[in-house]
């Protein structure tokens, strides 16, 4: 995700420069240095209530611009592409001792949420299934060598009829909508994970319509959806966007951006602290630039992710740092950005 | 011997074949020669496809996005009528169906299984537009000849190929002292050194080093497509001394002398022999079609065929069947949702896929339903082929494929989607009972299973057979 058009920064003559064609008009304001797009309104509506705030500058620590291999380093946490087979939600939630509590919205398990056993996956399926066909041959399951697919079945057989849906799997309207359901009831998941792609705008980008917006406004519907349904539970809920790297300051030849480095996470939730920008600003001079191309990343974005888990998780920071990811330095934010 | 020999080696029977009265003589029998490819429409060559590769991303990126600047609706219609006219969303079901068309078909059976395996082995995950245009024909042109040849000489070609480089990003890696990186201040790529010692010969158990990556990595820069401005990145692959790190290079405490173009083949030939990869890739045969934890005692007798021919896939594959007819009474394999549509397939002889006549594309219009069929089940069942996320390609475990969304989804498929997959003569309670005994040595508790809806033909009932049938114990897994 473009970290500068989510949360844009006001005034700066170099970006400007840079992104003639990607002006966006009609910034929301946060505050003198900072506004937001415009369709990222839920955000807006927030950050009155102290209920959203924004790292900035912030990204993990890979520069090495392949989707692949970003994608694959912002869910394991680590520094090596492909060398983790766990995701550091998952190995969190292990840590944390919170066993099947976590539910995917998407059809094979996350990376981020593997290293923990019998968690929950739900993608809404072409058709309705009948899962009474399971009763039929459940006791078929005998023996050790099927114990895996029996309690899997029996995680199927416990899921509330409202998971039993068939419906267009490219509505993430629903998807949330079922999200919310599911983390608000007591017995449900502790955390839930959603799959956007589409940030990767080489051309079009645009400006407060382009093709970027429209991922932002995808974000904004599902947070917005997430909002409305969790109800109370929203007070106690963090939500955080997570991505592989921002983009480029300048435009390139189709009016996008190339890949880049530097983000923003966008945070919505009741744990939040205050409404605010959180940023170590690096600058956009040519000198402050990564490599001379890409905003720079001054917060290393596993800190405020290790935060927000021992906050939610109710765990102390040193000991998920220590066992989620092995040790980095990574500062306890949780006193800056959460609710203690 | 049981019956499910027939499905942990290969896909079941169909209801014409029998039983052989020496199954470890008939799998084995399979595997001296690379049988045809069976499917009677389009096998586009991997050259012919790359090219429309290249209409495609140099009219998208060189063309359209320079046009359609400031317009976005303008550019996506552009940029869906360029997809019908290069056949972006075309290709990988073909490839689709010419892979299930073989499996389903094909007399040596076992052999297939091999390719899937090798497939998989040297996986091309999902990348830009490979998945659309360069994938299958990877699997059809790289791998499947090098099947009966050396590991080592299977390894030579997946290194060099034009897929796998896109893939891993050698065109992409300079030699900081040749002399394009010194001109461009560029440096090394490691993503395909790192894969080719990691996942495709020694594995991390060889304890390489960061220095070994990065030795192997100048040893293997240079090799690159060749860059032209129509072509793109789609250029053949060719090796440019220019882009190559000069010296000497050490990779696990072997020297490799400045050798150009020639230091590859050295270095390939010590991984693709070195002990600790015979062991790597043996045990991942054995986990294949053994179980997910082989024993030593398994693994040997793979690992002396290995040593006792130089590494011929040919006598590999026979000992890793005679290992798999061995213990095949006694460990159990689980098989991932591509294997299992595979067996069904067969076994039931369903109407999959599409007809090479109605799969036929004019590059007119989008490709319809039916011609999308097999790929959108794939897709929903959890397990496109030619899309893994990851260069490590698709798991082996049943761990990896145990989830409730993916459990759900085969009971999908078989109540609801197969029905309409059943030829119209074989919706009698009969063929399926016929089918289950030809394939299964419990088949009368199978059938009792069934018994309340012997009556029904209807797609309904039909459903609830196969429904049950499908996901019993005994048919995901053996």
């Amino acid at each position: 995700m473009d970290g500068l058009t989510a949360v844009p920064v006001i005034g700066d003559k170099r970006l400007k420069k840079l992104r003639k064609k990607l002006i966006l008009e009609d910034v929301l304001n946060l505050n003198s240095d900072f506004g937001l797009h415009p369709k990222l309104e839920i955000f807006h509506k927030l950050w009155q209530k102290n209920q959203a705030a924004f790292v900035h500058a912030t990204n993990i620590p890979y520069t090495g611009r392949s989707h692949f291999d970003g994608q694959n380093l912002m869910e394991t946490g680590a520094h090596i592409p492909y060398k983790e087979k766990t995701g550091w939600l998952g190995r969190g939630l292990l840590a944390s001792n919170i066993i099947g509590k976590g539910l995917a919205i998407s059809l094979p398990m996350p990376l981020l949420l593997r290293g923990v056993p019998q968690n929950n996956n739900f993608f809404p399926s072409p058709d309705f299934v009948e899962t009474k066909l399971i009763d039929q041959i459940y006791n078929e399951f005998k023996g050790e060598h099927n114990e895996l697919i029996k309690s899997t079945l029996d995680t199927i057989r416990q899921r509330p009829l409202s998971m039993q849906i068939a419906t267009d799997s490219d509505d993430r309207k629903k998807l949330a909508l079922e999200a919310a359901k599911q983390l608000k009831d007591q017995s449900g998941p502790r955390v839930a994970v959603f799959d956007l792609d589409g940030f990767d705008t080489h051309a079009a980008q645009g400006g407060v319509d382009g093709a970027h917006a429209d991922e932002l406004e995808e974000v904004n519907k599902i947070v917005t959806i997430l909002h409305e349904n969790l109800g109370q539970a929203f007070d106690n809920t963090l939500i955080l966007t997570l991505t592989e790297f921002g983009r480029t300051i300048k435009q390139n030849g189709g009016y996008g951006t190339e890949h880049g480095y530097g983000s923003a996470i966008l945070i919505a939730g009741g744990l939040l602290k205050k409404s605010q920008v959180y940023t170590d600003w690096p600058g956009l001079k040519k000198k402050e630039l990564f490599e001379g191309r890409d905003l720079n990343s001054t917060i290393d974005s596993r800190a405020v992710y290790n935060s927000a888990m021992s906050i939610c998780f109710n765990q102390d920071p040193e000991f998920l740092r220590k066992e989620v990811f092995w040790g980095d330095e990574l500062p306890d934010l949780s006193q800056e950005l959460f609710k203690i | 011997m049981s019956l499910n020999f027939y499905r942990r080696v290969a896909f079941g029977l169909s209801p014409n074949e029998k039983p052989d009265k020496d199954p470890l003589n008939w799998a084995i029998n399979q595997l001296d020669t690379i049988p045809d490819l069976l499917w009677p429409g389009t096998i586009p060559a991997e050259k012919d496809l790359r090219k429309k590769y290249g209409e495609w991303v140099y009219g998208d990126r060189e063309v359209l996005r320079k046009k359609f600047k400031n317009d976005k609706h303008a550019y996506r219609k552009a940029k869906d009528e360029l997809r019908i006219k290069t056949g972006e969303r075309y290709f990988e079901l073909n490839e689709h169906a010419i892979r299930h068309f073989q499996t389903k078909y094909s007399k040596q059976p076992v052999f297939e299984r091999f390719w899937l395996f090798w497939g998989n082995h040297f996986a091309i995950s999902e990348k830009d537009f490979l998945a659309e245009f360069s994938t299958g024909p990877y699997q059809r042109e790289i791998i499947r000849p090098n099947m009966v040849k050396t590991f080592e000489e299977m390894v030579q070609s997946v290194t060099t190929s034009w897929c796998m480089i896109h893939h891993l990003d050698n065109s992409e890696s300079f030699g900081p002292n040749s002399k394009k990186g010194m001109e461009w201040g560029e440096t090394i790529n490691e993503n395909h050194a790192r894969e080719l010692l990691e996942l495709h010969t020694v594995s991390p158990n060889a304890g390489y080093t960061q220095e070994d990556v990065i030795q192997l990595a100048y040893i293997m820069t240079g090799w690159a497509h060749k860059w032209d401005r129509k072509n793109l990145e789609t250029g053949d692959i060719w090796f440019d001394q220019e882009m190559h790190q000069k010296g000497d290079k050490i990779v696990l405490g072997v020297k490799y002398k400045n050798d150009a173009k020639r230091e590859l083949a050295k270095v390939i030939h010590d991984l693709a022999t070195h002990p600790i990869c015979i062991k790597f890739v043996s045990t991942k045969l054995c986990r294949h079609f053994i179980t997910d934890e082989p024993t030593d005692e398994m693994i040997n007798p793979v690992i002396e065929a290995w040593n006792k021919s130089d590494g011929n896939l040919i006598e590999i594959h026979k000992a890793v069947i005679t290992q798999a007819y061995k213990y095949n009474e006694i460990t159990h394999k689980f098989h991932p949702p591509e294997i299992w549509l595979m067996q069904l397939s067969r076994m039931f002889d369903l109407n999959i896929p599409l007809s090479f006549e109605k799969m036929n594309y004019t590059f007119k219009s989008k490709p319809n339903n039916r011609q999308r069929q097999l790929s959108w089940i794939l897709r929903e069942i959890g397990h496109s082929p030619y899309r893994a996320k990851q260069p490590n390609g698709w798991s082996d475990l049943e761990v990896d494929w145990v989830s409730p969304e993916l459990l759900l989804r085969r009971f999908w498929f078989a109540s609801v989607e197969l029905p309409m997959l059943v030829k119209s003569g074989n919706r009698s309670h009969d063929f399926i009972l016929a089918c289950l005994k030809n394939n299964f040595e419990d088949h009368e508790n199978m059938a009792s299973l069934i018994e309340n809806f012997r009556f029904g033909t209807l797609d309904y009932d039909l459903g609830q057979k196969y429904g049950v049938i499908c996901n019993l114990p005994g048919v995901l897994k053996i």
